[in-house]
């Protein structure tokens, strides 16, 4: 059955199974995040689980969450644009870290990039909730054609 | 629907040794916190409440209330909506600065009973929370706990009361876990971070925990007596979300022995009736060291200093000529706003401070002092400062350019920071303090207590006797500290190590140059002589006096003069390249592949002798001319 605009298809989970041998077990099971992009939709959790031949041992088993905008354009800052047809999902894109972290050298704190390749920016495949985004619109307005801004998000578009 | 199969491509992780640096799940999952089960009575009302990160999307977004059907939400009100079946019952009213929003629910029925969504923005989207209503016939109503919606980083605080008989009980905090509660606080612990302060009435009892974290989330009991044993406690729901706008303060400071540290702690600058103070935990007293209304603890005096920055929201505390018993926890407290409270271990470590300098000075009334710092190079892009300290704070002094005290240099690593004072009154006496910071943030600090002596008695220490020499533009500084000099936010002093450093790139620079210079020279007069050569062996090579059969006769020669392409011979298998150029450059650009280095030798040779036969005809010039540089044999 079709659904609304824009989310039609989530992919169901993907198992990644390694076997560790012998890893002590953590007194948390907890999950963590490996990957939360925006961006893209992508987010990639993972956590220790029994193995499934070996109840005693504890495997690393990857959850990789994508939800697929099919109703989404080729850029999204423009309306205009054909609609998308082919999503790429690249891992080792997803898993790269761009967020500088604090380093302490001697005394003094440095801001150090944590991934390469930082400088191209991704494809974004769908809306960021936080981020404003907007298109040029032509108006008339007074005889005269005018490129205006019209907000896509417009929840988004809110300064306070 | 059509379900995609991805397939996974593996890497062997090793052991997660990283793992704490990752976010628990718990971080990306709905931030919206609603109570998970709802008891209302029949034919009653209910109230539901549903918080949501005061985000500007979230404030100026959509509210819903949703009644779960199979796959879907219907909505049953929203902040744009009522369903018609629910007019006049139901009603949703926004709170954004309260970060929540209210569902109302009246004249229940049995069948409102049922799992509801509360949310943010589209139904079905994920950001919301699963909320179970039930409908019970008549009164008692089930206790709920009680919700707490928390900031990443920032302090809870949960009083509960039980009653008068409870007083000589032992009061309690525990969290829920798989099995059984873990203990957080009791009223016979005393930690840290962590605060239970007894209230009135008698029988209560308030908890504050800050850097709460992640993993401080679910749910909590607070009682007196034990926990299972006991009817008396009080079911807690902890929720943490994380407010990106929220400052991140230091909470583990680590700092050397005789240095300083600098604490932030979070405070509201619109609210700035409230008292604020800053105490050291011991046990379960908090001894105040320094607060707003201008107190500052004895045993203090000149040790520390607060600064506002209201740009931040937060106020900087430094604390310096730090001891081993300065370790502890230290706590920012509030009484009227207990959320701006928060807590920092200070770790006190052996190690020599930055700032180095004489901590305590005398002098006489009436004369002039100057005050040193030395702070080593690795901080000369940082700011410099010295202040005043003043009571509560620390009063910024303008720069006063002056020279170190003899006795008072600095090692050959450091630069100097002094402070010039003078003429001497009274009121000079206390705490100076020379400073690092960047960006608005402060570094170390190190304090120099000035004692004042009236008089002119010889209890002067014996450096302090050319004081007022030292003043005598004329009078050489001794020690030589001359060249690094320096003055507060000084330019100048950067300017003199500078006009220093360019006295000797002068001096590098200045022979380099004269090298280069007769280089140069050394070149053009070569080039000039084989120019003046190449004229006389063109002129030559125009001559139609050569004939082609010594050419012929001779095997292979190297180009040294200059053989146009047109007659350029290649021989046998042998290929070599000409130009045109001056017999020099001919030589060193032909690339001959010889069979047989005699017979090269050979050729060159006797074509030298034709051709410079032929030049001695035409100008009279000597052959010497035409001999290159010695042939390089290329093999």
């Amino acid at each position: 059955m079709k659904s609304t605009w824009s989310l039609c298809v989530a992919l169901a989970v993907s198992l990644g199974i390694i076997l560790v041998a012998g890893y002590p077990v953590s007194p948390q099971d907890e999950e963590y995040v490996l990957v939360n992009n925006k961006c893209q939709c992508v987010t990639v959790t993972s956590k220790f689980v029994p193995s499934k031949e070996d109840p005693e041992e504890e495997v690393l088993e990857r959850n990789i969450r994508i939800i697929v905008p099919l109703k989404a354009r080729e850029n999204i800052s423009d309306p205009l644009s054909p609609p998308r047809t082919t999503f790429v999902y690249r891992l080792s894109e997803l898993c790269r870290n761009c967020e500088p972290v604090e380093i302490d050298l001697g005394g003094v704190i440095y801001q150090a990039q944590q991934g390469n390749s930082c400088e191209e920016p991704q494809t974004c495949y769908t809306y960021d909730r936080n981020e404003c985004y907007s298109s040029p619109v032509p108006l008339l307005y007074h005889g005269e054609v005018r490129q205006v801004p019209a907000a896509l998000t417009p929840a988004s578009c809110f300064t306070e | 629907m059509t379900l995609l199969a991805f397939l996974l491509l593996l890497a062997l992780v090793p052991a997660e040794s990283a793992r704490g640096r990752h976010l628990p799940a718990a971080a990306i999952s709905s931030p919206v916190f609603g109570p998970r089960q709802v008891y209302g009575v029949l034919g009653g009302s209910v109230t539901v409440r549903c918080f949501y990160p005061p985000t500007p999307v979230n404030r100026h977004d959509r509210k819903y209330w949703c009644r779960q059907a199979g796959s879907g939400c219907p909505t049953v009100v929203s902040t744009q909506y009522v369903a018609p079946a629910y007019q006049g019952r139901v009603a949703l009213t926004d709170h954004p600065q309260a970060e929540h929003f209210q569902i109302n629910i009246s004249a229940l029925e049995l069948g409102d009973a049922g799992t509801y969504q509360c949310g943010v923005g589209v139904n079905g989207r994920g950001l919301s929370y699963r909320v179970t209503l039930s409908v019970v016939e008549a009164p008692p109503v089930p206790e709920t706990p009680e919700l707490f919606y928390v900031k990443l980083r920032s302090t809870w605080t949960v009083t509960c009361s039980f009653g008068e008989d409870t007083v000589e009980m032992k009061k309690y905090l525990c969290k829920k876990e798989k099995e059984g509660c873990r203990n957080i606080i009791n009223s016979y612990q005393e930690l840290g971070s962590i605060q239970l302060t007894f209230e009135e009435p008698p029988g209560s009892f308030r908890v504050t925990m800050t850097q709460m974290d992640w993993e401080d989330a679910g749910v909590y009991y607070c009682g007196a007596g034990e926990y299972g044993k006991d009817k008396t406690s009080k079911e807690l729901e902890v929720f943490i979300y994380e407010d990106k706008t929220f400052p991140h303060l230091k909470t583990d400071i680590t700092a050397k022995n005789g240095s300083s540290a600098t604490f932030e702690c979070p405070y509201e600058p619109l609210i700035d009736s409230a008292t604020r103070f800053w105490c050291k935990r011991d046990g379960r007293i908090c001894n105040r060291i320094i607060d707003n209304s201008g107190f500052v603890a004895k045993k203090y005096k000149g040790r520390v200093a607060a600064f506002e920055n209201p740009e931040n929201k937060t106020v900087a505390i430094i604390l310096n000529q730090l001891q081993y018993e300065d370790e502890g926890f230290y706590w920012c407290m509030s009484n009227e706003l207990r959320e701006q409270q928060s807590s920092a271990e200070l770790r006190v470590v052996a190690g020599q401070p930055a700032l180095t300098g004489k901590k305590e000075v005398e002098a006489r009334v009436g004369s002039w002092v100057n005050l040193t710092c030395c702070y080593p190079c690795t901080y000369s892009s940082y700011e410099k400062f010295w202040c005043r300290w003043n009571g509560t704070g620390c009063a910024m002094l303008p720069a006063q350019p002056g020279l170190p005290q003899p006795g008072d240099t600095c090692g050959p690593s450091s630069r100097t920071l002094v402070l010039s004072l003078g003429p001497l009154a009274e009121e000079d006496e206390g705490w100076y303090w020379c400073g690092l910071k960047r960006n608005g943030l402060f570094g170390e600090t190190m304090a120099v207590q000035l004692r004042l002596s009236a008089g002119s008695d010889a209890k002067l220490s014996p450096e302090f006797l050319d004081v007022d020499s030292s003043r005598d533009p004329g009078a050489a500084p001794p020690g030589g500290a001359h060249s690094d000099a320096e003055v507060r936010k000084g330019a100048a002093p950067e300017s003199s190590d500078e006009s220093h450093g360019s006295n000797t790139l002068g001096l590098v620079l200045g022979p380099l140059a004269g090298l280069i210079l007769l280089v140069v020279t050394a070149f053009a007069i070569v080039k000039y002589r084989q120019m003046k050569r190449s004229d006389l062996v063109s002129v030559g090579s125009y001559r139609t006096n050569i004939s082609m059969s010594d050419f012929e006769s001779v095997r292979d020669f190297s180009a040294s003069n200059c053989v146009k392409e047109s007659q350029e011979t290649p021989m046998g298998g042998d290929e070599f390249i000409t130009t045109t150029d001056t017999p020099e450059s001919a030589a060193d650009t032909t690339k001959a592949k010889r069979s047989s280095k005699e017979d090269a030798d050979l050729a060159y040779s006797s074509f030298l002798v034709t051709s410079s036969s032929i030049a001695q005809g035409s100008s009279g010039g000597d052959s010497a001319v035409l001999d290159p540089s010695p042939p390089q044999h290329r093999d």
